[in-house]
C-alpha cells in the first residue's frame, strides 16, 4: 500500500498537551495563592512554562505546514473554522463587560448617586489620548491590509515594511495605553465605574498585546521565507485577530470612553 | 543543576528555530507548488493535472452497473462498506458490504466491484 488515501493531518504524539495542562494548573493555583500570601513564585512559574509549551507547539505547527506540507486544503479548512470558532468565543467574553458596562451605567444606583460617570470619578477626555490611540489601531488596520496584499503579489520587501509598522503601531498604542492607566484619576477600586473600565479595557489591552505578538511571529515566519502568496494562513488569522481587536476597540472607545463620560442624571 | 538544564535546552531551541527557513529568494517570493512540499504539493500538482478529486473525497456517481461493466469501489481494504442510492427518489440509503473479488448486486439490480485505491 503506497500512497496518501486522505487529505487529513494525524498528528503525531506531543508532550506539549500535557505541559500546557502543568503550566495552566500552575498559573491558576499560583495566583490562587499568591492572592492569599502575596508571594507569586508559583503563578510566575506557571506562566513561564505555558510561555514555553506555546512558542513550542506553535513551532511545531509551523513545521507541519510549512516544512512536511501536511497542511493541505482540507486541514486549512479545519484551521480557518477553527479560528473563526475562536474569534466568536472572544466575541461572547467582550460581550459579558459591555453587558456588565451597560447593565450599571444606564441605571445608575443611588449609590453612584444616580448620575454615570459617578459621583468623584473624573472621567477621562475620550478625544485626547483615546481618540489618538483610535487613529493609531485605524492606521494598524489599514498597514494590516497593506502587508496581505503585498503578501498575495509576492512583494517581499514591502510585506516586511508593511508588516513591522503594524507591529509598531501595536506596540505605540500599548505604550499610550500604559500612560493613560498611570495618569488614570481613578482606580479599579473606585465604584462600579472603575471595576468595568479597568476590566474593559484592561482584556483588550492583553489582546493588543497578543495581536501584537501574532503579527511578530507572522513577521518572523515571512522573513523565514515561510509563506507563499497562496498559503499564509498564518498571516490571515493574524490579521483577522487584530481586526477583532480593532473593532472591540471601537467599542471600548465610543461606548465607554466617549458616551460613558458625558455625564447625565436619572 | 534544572537551571542549567532549562538555559541548555532554550539556548538550543532558539538557535534551532533560526534555521527552520524555507528557501530564500531575493525580494521575490516563491508561489503555490514551488513554495509547498509533502502532501500539500502532491495535492496541488494533482489539481493542476485537472485531478479535482485527489483523495477519492467525493460521493461515487453510479454508472450503468451491468453485470459486465460493474461500478467500480476502490477501497485500501479487502471490503468496503457501500450505500447505493437506488433511485434518484429513495428515501433511504441502502447499505451493504463489499468484498474483494466478489462482485455484487444490490436489491435495485447494480451491479459493484471492489478494486484497489490507488490514492495519491
Amino acid at each position: 500500500m503506497t500512497g496518501h488515501f486522505h487529505p487529513y493531518h494525524l498528528v503525531d504524539q506531543s508532550p506539549w498537551p500535557l505541559t500546557a495542562a502543568i503550566g495552566a494548573f500552575g498559573l491558576t493555583a499560583g495566583l490562587v495563592k499568591g492572592f492569599h500570601n502575596s508571594n507569586f513564585n508559583l503563578c510566575f512559574i506557571g506562566l513561564f512554562i505555558i510561555i514555553l509549551t506555546m512558542f513550542q507547539w506553535w513551532r511545531d505547527v509551523s513545521r507541519e505546514g510549512t516544512l512536511q506540507g501536511l497542511h493541505t486544503n482540507a486541514v486549512e479548512f479545519g484551521l480557518r473554522w477553527g479560528m473563526i470558532l475562536f474569534i466568536l468565543s472572544e466575541v461572547l467574553f467582550f460581550f459579558s463587560f459591555f453587558w456588565a458596562f451597560f447593565h450599571s451605567s444606564l441605571s445608575p444606583t443611588i449609590e453612584l448617586g444616580s448620575c454615570w460617570p459617578p459621583v468623584g470619578v473624573d472621567a477621562f477626555n475620550p478625544f485626547q489620548v483615546p481618540l489618538l490611540n483610535t487613529a493609531v489601531l485605524l492606521a494598524s488596520g489599514v498597514t494590516v491590509t497593506w502587508a496581505h496584499h503585498s503578501l498575495i503579489e509576492s512583494n517581499f520587501n514591502e510585506t516586511s515594511y508593511a508588516l513591522l509598522l503594524t507591529v509598531m503601531l501595536g506596540i505605540y498604542f500599548t505604550i499610550l495605553q500604559v500612560f493613560e492607566y498611570y495618569q488614570a484619576p481613578f482606580s479599579i477600586a473606585d465604584s462600579v465605574y472603575g471595576s468595568t473600565f479597568f476590566v474593559a479595557t484592561g482584556f483588550h489591552g492583553l489582546h493588543v498585546i497578543i495581536g501584537t505578538t501574532f503579527l511578530l511571529i507572522c513577521l518572523f515566519r515571512h522573513t523565514l521565507n515561510h509563506f507563499s502568496s497562496n498559503h499564509h494562513f498564518g498571516f490571515e488569522a493574524a490579521a483577522w485577530y487584530w481586526h477583532f481587536v480593532d473593532v472591540v476597540w471601537l467599542f471600548l472607545f465610543v461606548s465607554i470612553y466617549w458616551w460613558g463620560s458625558c455625564l447625565f442624571s436619572m | 543543576m534544572a537551571a542549567t538544564l532549562i538555559s541548555r535546552n532554550s539556548m538550543s531551541l532558539v538557535r534551532r528555530s533560526v534555521i527552520i527557513s524555507a528557501i530564500r529568494t531575493k525580494g521575490t517570493m516563491p508561489s503555490g507548488a514551488d513554495h509547498a512540499t509533502g502532501l500539500e504539493k502532491k495535492e496541488l500538482l494533482a489539481k493542476a493535472a485537472g485531478n479535482e478529486n485527489p483523495f477519492d473525497m467525493r460521493v461515487i456517481k453510479r454508472n450503468a452497473g451491468t453485470k459486465d461493466t460493474p461500478n467500480q469501489i476502490p477501497s485500501i481494504f479487502d471490503k468496503r462498506l457501500v450505500g447505493c442510492i437506488c433511485e434518484e427518489e429513495a428515501t433511504c440509503v441502502t447499505w451493504m458490504w463489499l468484498y474483494k473479488g466478489e462482485p455484487r448486486r444490490c436489491e435495485c439490480g447494480h451491479w459493484f466491484k471492489l478494486v484497489e485505491a490507488k490514492g495519491l
